[in-house]
């Protein structure tokens, strides 16, 4: 697993002047983030050079060979260098880490929970298919200039700019994906949305920015349905929710967050606050980059059961059980 | 892989408007660049006129399709466990942010299933999805019923995909379900060649050029083929990566080229059908062919051509079915149905 996220960061409150948002300590506060990492417009940091350097730095971490890897799955949220699903990153990624024996395949519409559909489609990949043995799992997201902060007059999180990479293999020793229980409702499906620059609203620029429908985003219930997912998903393992070491959710807010904690008992593990605030969101990029906090941070132990927990657009609600 | 799941149902629909193909030349932007196949590309493509969406919007074309598929299986909507959009153009609003998978849900009231999408492989999203669905249904439990969907709506004047294909818009759906004893899906294969990924693509508005703006052609929303580098690039390889999805999707279920009784592939154009034919000496009558004359319509293609056949009674009991194709990216998918 690799993150790679660009060494420039700007403050949270450089951001709300830029974009002509008001930042208050209402505001500082419910947000809980700091600052985030921006790419400095070099082309080594657009979201697929990132990718590449992220897919790259897994695959050497866990020391597995490109040309072994039977598939390539993307799991970007925000629009690319050119216009998805004509163009997508992952045939690109594929080329440059040298996964030249791999297919590819990406996911749209999740948001943030669009890494844990990857991970379960790879996953069922790898179990059903004898022929499939490595997932590289990856992904680059860059935000449109001038629209960090989301819903800038009710602002729910402020997103930077990163990239991260999962190497997923049949029959690996640690880090054991157990399941994944999904769900969506299409009710919401434009409750988080880019309208500008697309076949309905082809021509007008000032529409290509991600907007938010604040009152419908709120009335969602986030933090009851991942509770109740998890609930399926540990009966199905057999485990209770007394089992679970942790809970990793997105770097949203220190308002989303709280409602996790409420929702999760408190165990939503302390890497979450912690790089959310140097960091804000970033997107499918938040599980890798907690994960890996989370496993640097010595605060879990082997065997001990993790849950990755993420509502995003669609709306889709998402939650993954690991076994470290 | 669970090799009892299988096409339940599967159905097109193509709006009613049609527009003459000398129309689309007459009124889209016409190619510079010279094709390197010995054919003229207005005249010999095979194919006299497209379908064209006036007023509705890709997300209507998957719905509707969407819909005539629910009615003729007469699946309950909320029995469907998973939707999968395979659409390979752009839609209604900017992926991968967003995705008609959801709006899709709503429209049926498929209130139980998980709604996704999956972007990639161009016209080949077909033989991807199908990789992933059966995958997902084959390792989960509680995954018994998918729909697939697709809808595509090019902008008004980039009909004209010189010097693959023109395209219709259209939509179409397929319903897969588990524990079925005929038309399963015995295998997938898919192969990548990524580094042709830039040979092909839509820049965005985000791209787009100064002068584009306020003319007739929004360019930015066009698709934009490097023709040399497809000269040169992907021709030489093309048959030899269909051969390799072909066989290798034979191999995995232990069945030879003379075992498939039938053959569905994309209608690009007239030369291009003869070539595959040709390299793989199919014979006409086990060869999809009904379908040219609706225009080539991106991923929905396999399902048109599939759908088209078995309405005229060329797929039969016992019979196995090769589903072919290649898409932007590059990326080349086979799947086998057993009948």
């Amino acid at each position: 697993m690799s993150c790679h996220l660009p060494q420039h960061k700007r403050s949270v409150e450089d951001l709300f002047r830029e974009e002509g948002a008001n930042f208050s300590a209402d505001v500082a506060a419910r947000l809980g983030i700091k600052q985030v990492p921006i790419r400095n417009g070099d082309a080594s940091e657009t979201a697929s050079n990132m990718a590449v350097a992220a897919g790259r730095e897994a695959l050497q971490r866990a020391k597995v060979d490109p040309l072994t890897v039977d598939v390539v799955v993307e799991y970007s949220i925000m629009p690319q260098e050119y216009l998805v699903p004509v163009w997508n990153m992952s045939n690109k990624v594929q080329a440059e880490v040298g996964a030249s024996k791999s297919f590819v395949v990406g996911f749209s519409g999740g948001g943030s929970s669009n890494f844990m559909v990857a991970l379960s489609s790879a996953a069922a990949m790898l179990s059903e298919n004898d022929s499939m043995k490595t997932a590289l799992l990856v992904t680059g997201d860059t935000t449109i200039p001038a629209n960090r902060i989301l819903n800038p007059d009710d602002p729910v999180t402020v997103m930077g700019d990163g990239a991260s990479a999962v190497v997923l293999q049949r029959d690996a020793p640690g880090g054991v994906v157990i399941d994944t229980e999904l769900w969506s409702d299409g009710n919401n499906h434009d409750i988080c949305y880019i309208p500008g620059g697309s076949l309905i609203h082809p021509d007008d620029i000032s529409l290509y920015r991600m907007q938010l429908d604040k009152a419908r985003y709120d009335a969602f219930p986030k933090a009851e349905t991942l509770r109740r997912m998890s609930d399926q998903l540990l009966e199905r393992a057999g485990l209770k929710f007394s089992d679970v070491a942790c809970v990793l959710c997105s770097n949203i807010s220190s308002q989303d967050e709280a409602a996790m904690q409420q929702a999760f008992e408190d165990k939503v593990s302390p890497v979450c606050a912690s790089n959310r605030e140097s960091h804000g969101h970033l997107q499918g990029t938040d599980f890798p980059l907690n994960y890996l906090s989370l496993t640097e941070s010595e605060s879990i132990k082997q065997g001990d059961y993790v849950l990755g927990v993420s509502h995003g657009m669609g709306a889709t609600a998402a939650v993954s059980l690991f076994r470290y | 892989m669970n090799a009892n799941i299988g096409i339940f149902e599967a159905n097109y629909y193509l709006p009613a408007t049609k527009k003459a193909l000398s129309q689309v030349f007459e009124d889209e932007e016409k190619p510079t660049e010279a094709f390197a196949a010995n054919v003229d590309f207005e005249k010999d493509i095979g194919i006299e006129a497209l379908h064209v969406a006036k007023n509705e919007t890709a997300a209507d074309l998957c719905i509707n399709a969407a819909k005539l598929t629910m009615a003729k299986s007469g699946i309950d909507p909320k029995e469907i466990d998973l939707i999968i959009d395979f659409t390979s153009i752009p839609e209604d609003y900017v992926a991968p942010t967003w995705s008609a998978a959801g709006q899709v849900q709503k429209a049926i009231g498929a209130t139980r299933a998980f709604a996704t999408a999956v972007n990639t492989g161009g016209c080949a999203s077909y033989q991807t999805t199908l990789k992933v669905a059966c995958s997902l249904m084959s390792a989960n439990d509680r995954y018994n019923t998918a729909l697939l969907v697709a809808g595509d709506k090019t902008p008004e004047f980039n009909h004209n995909y010189f010097p693959i294909t023109v395209v219709s818009d259209g939509g179409s759906a397929v319903i897969l379900k588990k524990n079925m004893t005929k038309r399963r899906i015995l295998g997938v294969e898919v192969a990548t060649v990524g580094r042709l990924h830039d040979m092909w693509f839509i820049p965005g508005i985000h791209n787009r050029k100064p002068e584009d703006i306020g003319g007739k052609y929004p360019r930015w929303l066009h698709v934009c083929g490097d023709v040399q580098r497809f000269n040169k690039e992907l021709i030489p390889i093309n048959l030899f990566m269909f051969r390799k999805v072909m066989l290798g999707v034979l191999k995995q279920v232990g069945k030879k080229m003379e075992d498939v009784s039938f053959f569905v592939y994309p209608t690009f154009s007239a030369w291009d059908l003869k070539a595959f034919r040709e390299a793989f000496r199919v014979p006409p009558e086990k060869f999809s062919t009904e379908n040219m004359h609706h225009g080539h319509l991106q991923e929905t293609d396999m399902v048109v051509g599939y759908v088209d056949a078995l309405n005229a009674g060329r797929i039969k009991d016992g019979d196995l079915v090769m589903l072919a194709t290649n898409g932007a990216g590059f990326s080349w998918g086979a799947s086998l149905v057993q009948h």
